[in-house]
């Protein structure tokens, strides 16, 4: 293939991608337009159409079967959300998911990065451990965990029977059945975090330690005001992102609880897929939908002006 | 004042361990190895489980003492998932979901990349800005519309139904518009000078430069369709149509408490994926990086 000798005509091409138009639309641009055209059909279809059917479905008592024949409601759907207690139980129960998930998710993520940054042994191994349950589907964490926590056959029972005599309900009390969750999605999720963290410490140039214990800085200092700030948008982006992900826990409690006992771990996801698919009130889920969509914004905003705010 | 403290060297920290015999840095790394390996021993123990009720008969699964070993070693439970369940037709549904979504995703992505980053057109930033923002579309709040839409288009219970939308997903354009950006201009002034196209280009020289961030890319939307959830569960409404996950919950349901077979299940839909990381973790743990350094 020698495209090389054609030298002449390639000069030709060469002024003709940069000049030759063709009626009011240059060649690039059809060719830029092109090359974009598969991703944007599927953007348009898949994502910011349903993001405003959503939105014209919320306004209706939504018939699944006879669409054409949906009721207009307007806001009428989201009066009732307001004053449904099930729905303010939901997110009573996913904010108090969040809180459980996310600030130990964090904090012990960046203590095993800072303690494999050090001179460890088996850094590889022990990334490979932490990282490794990301990688498995909830439906085999949930399963997994669901034996392991099981109240009679389960191994923490065993041992906290043998050792303390109790055998806590961990997946059956009220007042367990969420830690439990919680517990749950921290073994899983965590390497994610971890990783992150892992690398964002890994960038933090070594000259300003070595530069602290010059001045003889303890070791406190050298993590309050070396570590913290020179990880802090890698910390900002793993707080987001987990407010963002674990706001929307469905798997954990769908397989491990059914949203139980007494609704106490059904959560915004779990009541939108039961008030679409068990209930058909495609409607009022939509309309769960886009208030879920306002309450991640807030979050987000709110976390990046709290955390980030005085950013430069 | 250089004496002061040993520096960072290599001499300085192998003085430091020397010295460290005796004093507490030794008793600190102990301290830290132990901590960093027992939480690592924690996030074993699920795992072994896992294997371990697997191979149990539910005689031994349902005594009420945890065995780390298998008192009693049994095959049935693989046996029986193999001839009368459908974990078969599962896992091929997986394997063409996941890896149908991770292809298309990868050219499709790819693709409007590369418009983006090396072609001009008005309204670039425009499109560019729009899809950076729908990052904050949360990935669940879509489902009730999406799904009216793929029953519309009549893909309820196939494999389209699964894998289209897949390919709507804003990460793969983002990570690949950074890593195209920053090719340098100069390999494609060349090129064009050898009388390369644009197709050309895109084939010959800014994919193969681009594949480490390919292989992370596609390997993390590997692992994310293969295990992904609300959405097959929403879509796939036929057990025989069922991907793992799925399907692992559909066995969980059934009538007698088995745990034996649902571990079993459960460790045939994780060894794709196990494996894969072992081999390939490298990858894996860059396209997480990558996220976290990218925003």
């Amino acid at each position: 293939m020698s495209i090389r000798n054609r030298l002449s005509g390639l000069t030709r091409t060469e002024e003709g991608h940069k000049r030759q138009t063709i009626g009011p639309v240059s060649r690039e641009t059809l060719e830029g337009y092109l090359w974009a055209l598969p991703y944007l059909a599927a953007f348009a279809v898949f994502l910011l159409w349903p993001l405003a059917k959503g939105l014209w479905m919320s306004a209706h008592d939504w018939n699944p079967l006879l669409p054409s024949e949906s009721e207009w409601i307007g806001i009428q759907n989201y009066v009732e959300l307001l004053n449904d207690p099930f729905f303010w139980g939901a997110l009573w129960n996913t904010l108090y998911f969040v809180v459980l998930t996310v600030a130990p998710m964090v904090v012990l993520s960046l203590v095993l990065a800072l303690g494999v940054n050090r001179n460890v042994k088996g850094k590889t191994a022990l990334r490979t451990i932490y990282f490794s349950p990301y990688v498995l589907t909830i439906a085999v964490v949930a399963i997994v965990w669901l034996e392991f926590l099981s109240t009679d056959f389960g191994p923490i029972n065993y041992y906290l029977d043998m050792f303390l005599g109790i055998r806590p309900q961990w997946l059956t009390s009220e007042l367990l059945a969420m830690p439990s969750l919680a517990m749950t999605t921290v073994w899983w999720l965590l390497g994610f975090n971890f990783v992150i963290l892992l690398a964002a410490r890994q960038n933090v140039p070594e000259r300003l330690y070595e530069a602290a214990r010059l001045d003889g800085a303890s070791t406190w200092r050298q993590f309050r005001d070396i570590t913290l700030p020179q990880m802090r948008n890698a910390l900002l982006f793993v707080v987001i992102i987990q407010f963002i992900y674990q706001f929307q826990v469905f798997g954990q409690p769908y397989v491990m609880t059914s949203g139980g006992p007494d609704q106490s771990t059904r959560t915004i996801v779990y009541y939108l897929y039961q008030s679409a698919f068990n209930q058909q009130s495609f409607g009022y889920a939509a309309a769960i939908g886009y208030i879920l969509f306002a309450i991640l914004v807030i979050i987000s905003l709110v976390n990046y002006y709290v955390i980030g705010g005085d950013n430069e | 004042m250089s004496d002061a403290r040993p520096d960072d060297s290599i001499a300085g920290r192998a003085s430091r361990s020397f010295d460290g015999l005796t004093s507490n840095l030794t008793l600190e790394s102990v301290g830290v190895h132990a901590f960093l390996y027992g939480v690592a021993l924690i996030f074993l123990l699920p795992y072994l489980y896992m294997l371990t009720l697997s191979f149990q008969p539910r005689s031994t699964a349902i005594d009420g003492i945890p065995y780390w070993i298998p008192p009693e070693f049994t095959l049935e439970h693989y046996q029986y998932l193999f001839e009368n369940s459908l974990i078969v037709d599962w896992t091929i549904n997986t394997f063409i979901i996941a890896g149908g979504a991770t292809l298309l995703i990868l050219v499709v992505d790819s693709m409007i990349a590369y418009s983006l980053s090396r072609l001009s057109w008005p309204g670039q930033a425009t499109i560019l800005g729009i899809i950076v923002a729908s990052f904050m579309v949360p990935y669940y709040l879509n489902i009730v519309p999406l799904f009216t839409i793929i029953a519309d288009l009549g893909l309820v219970n196939s494999y389209w139904g699964v894998v289209l939308p897949a390919a709507a997903s804003p990460l793969g354009v983002f990570l690949l518009y950074q890593f195209f950006k920053d090719i340098p201009d100069e390999y494609e002034e060349a090129a064009r000078l050898d009388g390369f196209s644009t197709f050309q280009i895109f084939t010959r020289l800014i994919l193969p430069l681009s594949r480490p961030v390919l292989t992370a890319l596609a390997l993390f939307q590997f692992v994310f369709n293969w295990n992904a959830f609300l959405w097959p569960l929403v879509v796939l409404q036929d057990n025989a149509a069922f991907t793992l996950p799925i399907g692992l919950v559909s066995l969980l349901n059934a009538q007698i408490y088995r745990p034996g077979r649902t571990m079993a299940a459960a460790l045939i839909a994780s060894i794709p994926l196990l494996l894969v990381f072992l081999l390939l973790q490298r990858y894996l743990v860059q396209a997480v990086e990558m996220q976290g350094v990218t925003e």
